[in-house]
């Protein structure tokens, strides 16, 4: 084994742990830091539900070395909501119906939350883009398009489509 | 998994470590980890390229350079790169763009690697690094030679900047709106007055690598754009050309769409104002 | 560049459950000290929205508010038996197994509440938002909860109910054949409208509409939903989703994601559904199954507006670019 140490900055923590040297970093964050919001679907990177932000760019936690991310920001689903305020976009899911079995909404609301932080005001070809790496098998995409869309307009002030 | 991360201390240090068969280069990852990850192979140690510095886009005398860890979003996001953009927004969700680099798609297989037919159509030179020296080559030397070459690193690639409205590329996909290509065409068409200049096209998963239409490109040669061109451009399109059988397209059906999509990406370089 | 445009139907008649070997499942009740209704079952919500339905049908059967159902789904060897989640049984066989165990939890509610207003039971009302009262008289009541606790630490009784749908099984009469192997049947019909590229063979769908008669739409969202994303799986067998792409060849089958086909957000068609309401008398509230057929009606009716485009029939799914211009040139031919 090659036990190495790691720092970097998680949601709103600093992390300080040693790991194997091969840990990926979805298997740092599930296996041994409990967080288990990202899911880990292909191990391919061909699903997109290990989709995590690094340094505020979504990339997917299945394919990344957790030692790569010394000194980085990873920023995962469990830090999305405020202390318990769920973010417009969790509330633009659950409000649409945007998620039936749940199982790629982590990695779609992080893709999303990537999109929006940089540009609040996505066409609807926009959006489909930011998911385009993000496979659901249950919605039809529809609602999780239109959600996205919904919380892109409350959070720029404006009303939201009606639910 | 044990496997050794060694950060690279210098890129020949890096093929000094590569000779060793167990042991892999890691850039962007989504190669090597999906490897990995999946046991297709057994490596005991990486060495990371990103202590390297090799993530940079320069731009002098209208060449650019693109560093071997430069990503497709990084691609994407320069401004005097537009051309481009429809190449890497056509490869992977966000996520793969953010990790894919430069160096790594020349390494992808069909029928991946579309980054690889936009810059062969560019002509663009490679510039690698071997335990003992530095060379440049054509990218389509290195597509054809790399095998051979033992251990190397690509450092960065280099291509002269094309004139407004002179670089062209499509591909067919099954999943939009990005999959991987059924097949890709670049077309790199630089014209004298009215009449095409030294044109190049290349094509994406019509064979293991990114390849060049070098009869379609003889018959654009000096001539004008117009329909009996790209008609005859269209029919030579698949010469030279050995495409697989895939879960997205046989080869019987690369070889049919192929032409079809060269000459329509040719009829939208023809409505282009010059 | 030449694209056809078409449009063709399909319906479907679809059968909610199936005829097994008898085809039950069971719900238990009770009431927790708090007022919370636990529903224990051995049926599974794998993300088709059973937990939410059945929270609904219990509160409503019951009298209280949907968010003091607890559905638990925990454990298929001790929970009482569920033949399974599968042909769109679920709503139907479950739902009529949690009214008949809320009947006989809500028999004994009122009494106690009955006990404890000192009044009989056959008097008593819920007003569904946690409260028992006196018909007619909304001043007189006694909160579940109170009720709960008194149950359990005055009375001893215990607030619960035991419930079982079966659909018998049904052998076919040998003269005619005849049986009964669902019990209620739902309909759909859809119209798609394609594109199809007649030099490449590439198809697009641009428009999927349905009409679908289902019983009861106990949560009208989901059932919305579940039209939606069936008529995206519907679109995926069409046109994309294969293990074996050159059967009977069997070579060059997809291992992962990025080789299995399937549509992506830039695939979508613009959806247009209808949802018609003629209660089933057998189903709980109405209701009848609305998951699997959703799929259904779709695929069909793709193929048939890619004939109605092109004048080719592809007769096997699915239905691949490479297989539509076959089929163009074999016809030019």
């Amino acid at each position: 084994m090659n036990r190495i140490p790691l720092r970097f900055h998680l949601n709103d923590a600093e992390i300080g742990e040693f790991i194997d040297s091969g840990t990926t970093l979805l298997s740092l964050l599930r296996d041994k830091l409990g967080l288990t919001a990202t899911k880990s679907g292909c191990n391919q990177g061909s699903c997109g539900a290990c989709t995590v932000l690094i340094n505020g760019a979504p990339q997917l936690s299945c394919l990344v070395l957790a030692a790569r991310c010394e000194g980085k920001s990873v920023a995962t689903l469990e830090g999305v909501s405020d202390n318990g305020t769920l973010h417009p976009l969790q509330r633009a899911f659950m409000d649409g119906f945007a998620a039936q079995c749940g199982f790629c909404t982590p990695g779609m609301i992080i893709a999303a939350k990537a999109l929006l932080d940089r540009n609040p005001d996505p066409d609807r070809g926009e959006v489909i883009d930011a998911i385009s790496g993000n496979i659901c098998r249950c919605t039809g995409y529809e609602p999780i398009i239109d959600a996205i869309l919904a919380a892109a307009a409350e959070m720029r002030g404006g009303k939201r489509k009606s639910a | 998994m044990s496997v050794a991360l060694r950060a690279a201390a210098s890129p020949r240090e890096a093929c000094r470590h590569i000779a060793r068969r167990d042991a892999r280069l890691i850039a962007g990852g989504t190669l090597v980890m999906n490897e990995i990850n999946n046991r297709e192979t057994v490596t005991a140690s990486l060495v990371d390229l990103a202590s390297l510095r090799l993530r940079s886009i320069k731009i002098a005398n209208s060449r650019v350079t693109l560093g071997a860890m430069t990503s497709m979003a990084d691609i994407a996001a320069h401004p005097k790169l537009k051309f481009l953009k429809p190449v890497v927004t056509a490869i992977g969700g966000p996520a793969v763009r953010n990790m894919a680099t430069v160096g790594g798609n020349l390494h992808a297989e069909a029928p991946y690697g579309d980054l690889g037919v936009a810059l062969l159509a560019l002509d663009a030179r490679v510039t690698l690094e071997t335990a003992r020296q530095r060379k440049t080559m054509r990218l389509e030397d290195f597509y054809a030679q790399h095998r051979k070459l033992g251990a190397y690193l690509v450092t960065a690639v280099n291509f002269a900047l094309p004139g407004a409205n002179r670089f062209f590329f499509t591909k067919a996909i099954r999943r939009k709106p990005v999959s991987a290509s059924v097949v890709a065409v670049a077309a790199h068409l630089p014209r004298k007055g009215k009449r095409l200049a030294g044109p190049r096209i290349a094509l994406g998963a019509m064979a293991p690598h990114p390849i060049r239409a070098k009869a379609a490109e003889t018959a654009l040669d000096g001539k004008a754009l117009d329909e009996t061109t790209i008609a005859a451009a269209a029919s030579a399109a698949t010469e030279g050309s050995a495409p697989a059988s895939d879960p997205y397209a046989s080869a019987w059906y690369r070889r049919e769409i192929a032409p079809v999509y060269l000459a329509r990406l040719l009829a939208q370089a023809a409505g282009q104002k010059s | 560049m030449a694209k056809q445009r078409g449009r063709g139907m399909a319906s479907v008649n679809y059968p909610t459950g199936m005829n097994l070997g008898g085809d039950p499942s069971q719900a238990l009740i009770h009431a927790t000290t708090t007022g919370s209704f636990v529903v224990t079952l051995s049926s599974v919500d794998l993300g088709q929205g059973l937990k939410t339905i059945m929270a609904q049908i219990c509160a409503e059967t019951l009298g209280i508010p949907t968010d003091n159902v607890i559905v638990d789904t925990a454990d298929t060897d001790t929970g009482p038996h569920c033949m399974g989640t599968f042909a769109s049984r679920g709503t139907h066989r479950i739902g009529n197994a949690i009214i008949m165990a809320a009947k006989e939890a809500r028999a004994v509610l009122l009494e106690v509440a009955a006990e404890e207003l000192e009044v009989n039971a056959a008097d008593l009302e819920t007003d569904g938002k946690g409260n028992i009262q006196i018909k007619g008289s909304p001043g007189k009541s006694i909160s579940v909860l109170e009720t709960a606790l008194a149950a359990h630490f005055k009375h001893g009784r215990t607030i619960s109910g035991r419930g079982i749908f079966l659909q018998p099984r049904s052998y076919p009469e040998p003269e005619t054949g005849r049986m009964t192997p669902a019990t209620c049947y739902a309909h759909a019909c859809t119209v798609a409208e394609v594109e199809v590229d007649t030099e490449t063979g590439e198809v697009a769908v641009l428009s999927l509409k349905s009409a679908y008669e289902v019983g009861r739409a106990l949560n009208p969202r989901m059932v919305e939903q579940q039209i939606v994303g069936g008529a995206w799986m519907g679109i995926s067998h069409a046109l994309y989703e294969t293990t074996e792409p050159y059967y009977p060849d069997r070579a060059h089958g997809p291992v992962d994601f990025n080789e299995y086909l399937m549509p992506g957000p830039g695939d979508l068609p613009k959806f247009e559904n209808v949802v018609i309401e003629r209660p089933a008398p057998d189903g709980p509230y109405g209701a009848k199954g609305v998951g699997e057929m959703t799929a259904n009606s779709p695929i069909p009716a793709i193929a048939n507006a890619i004939y109605d485009a092109v004048g080719v029939r592809i007769d096997s799914l699915p239905i691949t670019p490479e297989k539509v211009l076959r089929a163009l040139k074999a016809q030019a031919a």
